[in-house]
């Protein structure tokens, strides 16, 4: 695993991220749950944030609301260069396809189409007309070129987290989520998976927002933010200075 | 196009889920694009043959009399002309001694003008209808040779003429359009009509006159030059393109009625299509989310799904029309012999693209709504399904949509026909019940849900499996329910009309009709029956036909008559008079005329005839009796009761008038069955130019009809109930899975066999119950509904037959329910356990 990544400078100062007060209330048969309970956070461009926390502390929800894939019941949401809350959901959609590249636990690939159809996909949302060029690139460039034509089924984990990621990137996204993108894989093909990813956001001037249990996979992030109880509980800096919320 | 590009793509992942889909649509298509296929083909057939059918371009029938010298002159100057009467009349077989009642055709040389008489023995017919060693021949339908036990070469007396029988006919051109006949037909020679002396002034005898006519000569013309010369001549005209009017209202009743038959099943099929979608779409969760998540809208995951459905409707579609063309031209051989009509086999665009109209709009119907709702799943289904969004409508425009596409559905069905009423009632009904059993099936699912949980674990199992999200229990109701309704009021209007024509003939009803008596033969004629022992009530009314021709001065072509009613102003009808109200009708308006009453003709009309009419008291009919038009006026309206099987007229006339007009009289007579042969005998020995109509003979024919046209029918519905089990093996075949792993959960808890059993036959059963109880009651009504007042007869309930239709789809319902549940006790539990 690469020990460390510049955080590109040129970036540095633009806010990509701000949630102020956030809180998001969810209906469910047994009564409403209270997911995230007044979460702020500000991430600037190019930085790369470790969230970590134990299950059920609104880890994957608060990745949700980044991705603009869950509305929040109270604060405000400013991703990317908008403002969440004022999208309805399809604007949400659109706005994705450009500027959000996410990497799922459970890599989501769509079972009917190869490998390079699936990486294509957000390309071709977007319109692009040399999505297929694109996508054979960002499959190169993650390793797997010589399984382009290849379906799901027909790829080994490590490999269809590849092709999430390839698809994830392909768009070169402002800001690239990714909800516990090794949590599937085993240690070595975990490691090759985290090299590809802090390497292509580094390559694409990306904002990268890691979802993780991994300490030692947080600890190679410029911030890690902890979370617990649907709130903030600690931000540390990658010096190690920890700053108390 | 993208929406395309993925829903190609997402097809990849093979259609099992979709094979009811494409079942349930091709089936429905299939039957209405079949009936359409083998009615156009009638249809064609009837205009490829219209001439031959109707014996010439043109057709003129005279009733009881031949043209008059300038009549036939002035046909004569139109084009070539062929002249034949026919009639009823008793044919007499020497050698076996037998007796029968006969159509005879009497046709003279020119017969016929187009088309030609097909003999099982290739021979001249004219040189063998004509008088060869003293005798005239005749030529015979097989059946009169069984009837009179005779053979080729016989002699058969018609009248006062004998005759040798000469030939068998096997087809006969223009034969196809006479309607219902009540012996078999038996031609002779013109020449020969006036030896059997059976032509008496009276006599029911038609004669009709076909003419051909010069190409440079329209019928139109000719028509129009015979209504304003000819005016009184009282002739009914028919051109070859209209030819058969009636077996063209036949069919085009009988289709409409098939193919509503064949809607139903579409419809029904259309509950299977949304489930086969919505089963499809609910695996897609992960995918359409996904898709979102990557920035796909809304809009585009609806035209993605709404593309691979269109794919798979066409697919299904084109299946039913390949094998609804297929089907009626394959067996044209096979209905040639069964129906005596015409068939050209081909390939006939308009069914089959209505057919595919049909299948289109059904199943665009029923998926807009699973669609729409899919393409609402948020991406947050990623994350998880603490929110269940069952049960949330979609955005209005797919509600008006849908709404939009069933209105269209309804007004292809009643705007694509001239029986609008009977269309309209169709779709009404067809949408009451398919509410009323979704209604139904809601509460069936809320009741489960309420009854508090019992002790009994098969029970509670079984209450649990009728109101969980995605039970079956609502496509069940709905596919069986409608199903068994059509087949249960199908049941019972055939056991209606069985039961009219056999078990409530009257006591009373006679046993035979005796046509053309002449007025002198009627004194010996009553002596013959008192003197047969076990003849009884002879009752003889005058008998004479007549055309109605115009109404309140409106000549009859235009007077404006609703379909119910159109027979009244078609072809000529039965006139009588009576000085004393005739027994069985009822006085409704007007009064009757004193017995001697001797003054201008008063009309007594039947109270539908007149409904349909529009007349009242007062009105003036002219009526055409004998080439003469006689004016009468309105004097009352009567009811009739026609299930009696005496004799009824729709129109009686003061005595007076027609009385000095030549007439014959008709008779029944009542007969125990020991005395029927007898007074048979009696009657035709003695008086050979009286016709005999014997019940049992009318009866069976008539039962017959009703029992081919049940078959037909039964057969059509039959179609509903498949596409009603395709539909509810499709709903537990989505379940399947779930009864999988609830069976090895039960397993491994220690149920037992029995248990899961049983909890299948009372969930199943309970649902059968409830399906097959409301098919009984909503098909009894529908049956009353189409009895009573749309055929205006008295309603026969026949418990047994609605009860066993419905019972059988209770016993389907559980046959199918329990297969499913066996495979889930076969399954070894520990693999399921182990991948759940």
């Amino acid at each position: 695993m690469a020990s460390s990544y510049a955080t590109p400078p040129a970036a540095q100062n633009d806010t990509v991220v701000r949630l102020s007060d956030v809180h998001l209330t969810l209906a469910s048969t047994a009564g409403p749950v209270n997911i995230l309970r007044g979460i702020d956070l500000d991430v600037q461009a190019g930085e790369r944030i470790g969230i970590v926390g134990p299950s059920g502390s609104g880890k994957s929800t608060l990745l949700a609301v980044l991705a603009g894939l869950e509305r929040v019941s109270k604060g405000n949401v400013h991703v990317a260069g908008a403002d969440l809350n004022d999208l309805n959901e399809d604007r949400l959609a659109l706005w994705r396809r450009s500027r959000v590249g996410i990497v799922f636990q459970s890599f989501h690939l769509i079972p009917t189409m190869t490998a390079v159809e699936n990486v294509a996909l957000p390309l071709e949302l977007a319109g692009a007309n040399d999505a297929m060029e694109r996508a054979r690139a960002a499959l190169k460039q993650v390793g797997l070129s010589h399984r382009e034509t290849h379906y799901p089924a027909q790829l080994s984990g490590g490999e269809q987290q590849r092709v999430a990621l390839a698809r994830a990137v392909a768009p070169r996204p402002a800001l690239l989520l990714a909800d516990e993108p090794t949590g599937n894989l085993d240690g070595s093909t975990g490691h090759a998976i985290i090299d590809l990813m802090f390497g292509e956001a580094a390559r694409l001037n990306s904002t990268l927002i890691l979802i993780t249990h991994d300490e030692a996979l947080a600890a190679l992030c410029d911030r890690v933010v902890r979370i617990e109880d649907g709130r903030v509980k600690l931000i540390e800096q990658r010096s190690h200075t920890k700053a108390a919320v | 196009m993208l929406s395309l590009r993925f829903s190609l793509r997402e097809l990849r992942g093979g259609l099992r889920g979709f094979r009811l889909f494409v079942a349930c649509l091709s089936l429905g298509v299939a039957v209405i694009a079949g009936i359409g296929t083998l009615s156009a083909s009638i249809v064609t057939g009837l205009e490829r043959d219209g001439r031959s059918l109707l014996g010439g371009d043109l057709e003129f029938r005279l009733t009881h009399r031949p043209a008059t010298p300038e009549e036939r002159d002035f046909l004569q100057r139109q084009g070539q002309v062929s002249e034949s009467a026919q009639m009823r009349a008793m044919a007499h077989a020497l050698r076996s001694d037998e007796r029968a009642l006969i159509e005879l055709k009497a046709a003279d040389a020119a017969y016929p003008l187009y088309g030609a008489v097909t003999l099982e023995q290739p021979a001249d017919l004219h040189a063998l209808l004509s008088v060869k060693d003293g005798l005239p021949g005749a030529a015979v339908d097989p059946q009169a040779l069984i009837r009179l036990d005779a053979q080729i070469g016989d002699k058969l007396a018609i009248g006062e003429q004998q005759f040798e029988i000469r030939a068998v006919i096997a087809r006969e051109p223009d034969r196809a359009t006479e309607g219902l006949t009540l012996g078999p037909r038996v031609m002779i020679g013109l020449a020969a009509l006036d030896g059997t002396k059976l032509v008496q002034p009276g006599t029911l005898a038609y004669w009709h006159y076909s003419v051909k006519l010069p190409p440079e000569r329209s019928a139109a013309q000719v028509q129009a030059l015979a209504q304003s010369d000819y005016a009184h001549a009282g002739w009914r005209i028919r051109d070859w393109k209209e030819g058969s009017p009636g077996v063209r209202r036949f069919l085009d009743r009988a289709s409409l009625f098939l193919v509503l038959v064949g809607l139903t099943a579409l419809l029904i099929g259309g509950v299977g299509v949304a489930n086969a979608v919505h089963a499809h779409l609910d695996g897609k969760t992960p995918t359409i989310a996904t898709l979102k998540s990557l920035g796909a809208t809304t809009g585009l995951i609806f035209r993605i799904y709404l593309w691979q459905t269109l794919l798979l409707a066409a697919f299904g579609i084109a299946l039913g029309l390949i094998a609804g063309a297929a089907i009626p031209n394959l067996a044209a051989g096979a209905l040639a012999d069964i129906l005596p009509l015409p068939l050209v086999p081909g390939l006939y665009w308009q069914p089959l693209a209505l057919a595919a109209a049909y299948g289109l709009l059904v199943a665009l119907a029923f998926t807009i709504w699973p669609l729409a709702r899919a393409a609402d799943i948020r991406p947050a289904a990623l994350y998880r399904d603490l929110v269940a969004p069952a049960g949330r409508w979609p955005r209005p425009v797919y509600v008006v949509t849908t709404a939009l596409l069933f209105v269209a559905l309804a007004a292809l069905a009643v705007l694509g026909t001239e029986e609008r009423r009977f269309a309209l009632s169709f779709v009404v009904s067809a949408m009451i019940a398919f509410v009323l059993f979704r209604l139904i099936a809601r509460g069936v699912a809320a009741a489960a849900k309420r009854i508090r949980p019992p002790r009994a674990i098969r029970l509670k199992l079984a209450l649990a499996s009728l109101h969980r999200p995605g039970a079956a229990t609502a496509a069940l109701l709905l596919s069986l329910g409608v199903s068994l309704t059509l087949l249960v009021a199908i049941a019972l209007v055939e056991s209606n009309l069985h039961a009219q024509v056999e078990e409530r003939l009257p006591d009373e009803a006679p046993a035979f009709f005796f046509v053309d008596i002449q007025p002198a033969q009627m004194t010996d004629f009553r002596a013959t029956v008192a003197a047969t022992p076990g003849a009884r009530d002879l009752d003889a009314v005058p008998n004479l036909r007549g055309r109605i021709t115009s109404v309140k001065g409106v000549p009859a072509e235009q007077v404006q008559v609703g379909p119910e009613q159109r027979w009244v102003l078609q072809g000529d009808r039965g006139l009588t008079y009576a000085r004393e109200l005739p027994a069985g009708s009822t006085l409704l308006q007007g009064q009757w005329w004193k017995p001697d009453y001797d003054g201008p003709p008063l009309i007594s009309i039947e109270e539908r005839a007149a409904q349909g009419l529009n007349v009242g008291i007062g009105d003036k009919l002219t009526v055409n009796v004998l080439g003469r038009d006689i004016d009468a006026e309105v004097a009352s309206i009567r009811r009739l009761d026609w299930s009696s099987f005496g004799i009824n007229f729709v129109l009686v006339f003061s005595p007076g008038l027609l009385e000095r007009a030549p007439h014959t009289f008709l008779a029944t007579v009542k007969a125990q069955p020991a005395a029927e042969t007898a007074l048979f005998k009696a009657v035709t020995q003695r008086f050979p130019n009286i016709s005999v109509v014997r019940m049992k003979d009318v009866l069976t024919e008539l039962n017959a009809i009703v029992q081919k046209l049940g078959s037909a029918v039964r057969g059509a519905a039959a179609v509903t109930l498949i596409a009603g089990l395709i539909v509810l093996a499709g709903a537990l075949a989505a379940e399947h899975r779930r009864r999988l792993k609830e069976g090895a959960i039960l397993k491994a808890l220690g149920a037992t066999r029995r248990d899961v059993i049983l909890a299948h036959v009372i969930e199943y059963g309970s649902v059968g119950l409830i399906g097959a109880l409301l098919a009984f009651g909503l098909g009894w009504l529908a049956a009353w509904a189409m009895v009573t007042l749309m055929m205006g007869a008295t309603f026969v309930f026949a418990p047994g037959v609605a009860a066993a239709t419905a019972l059988g789809g209770v016993a389907a319902t559980l046959l199918l329910g329990l297969a499913g549940a066996w495979q889930a006790l076969a399954a070894k539990p520990a693999p399921l356990l182990r991948t759940a």
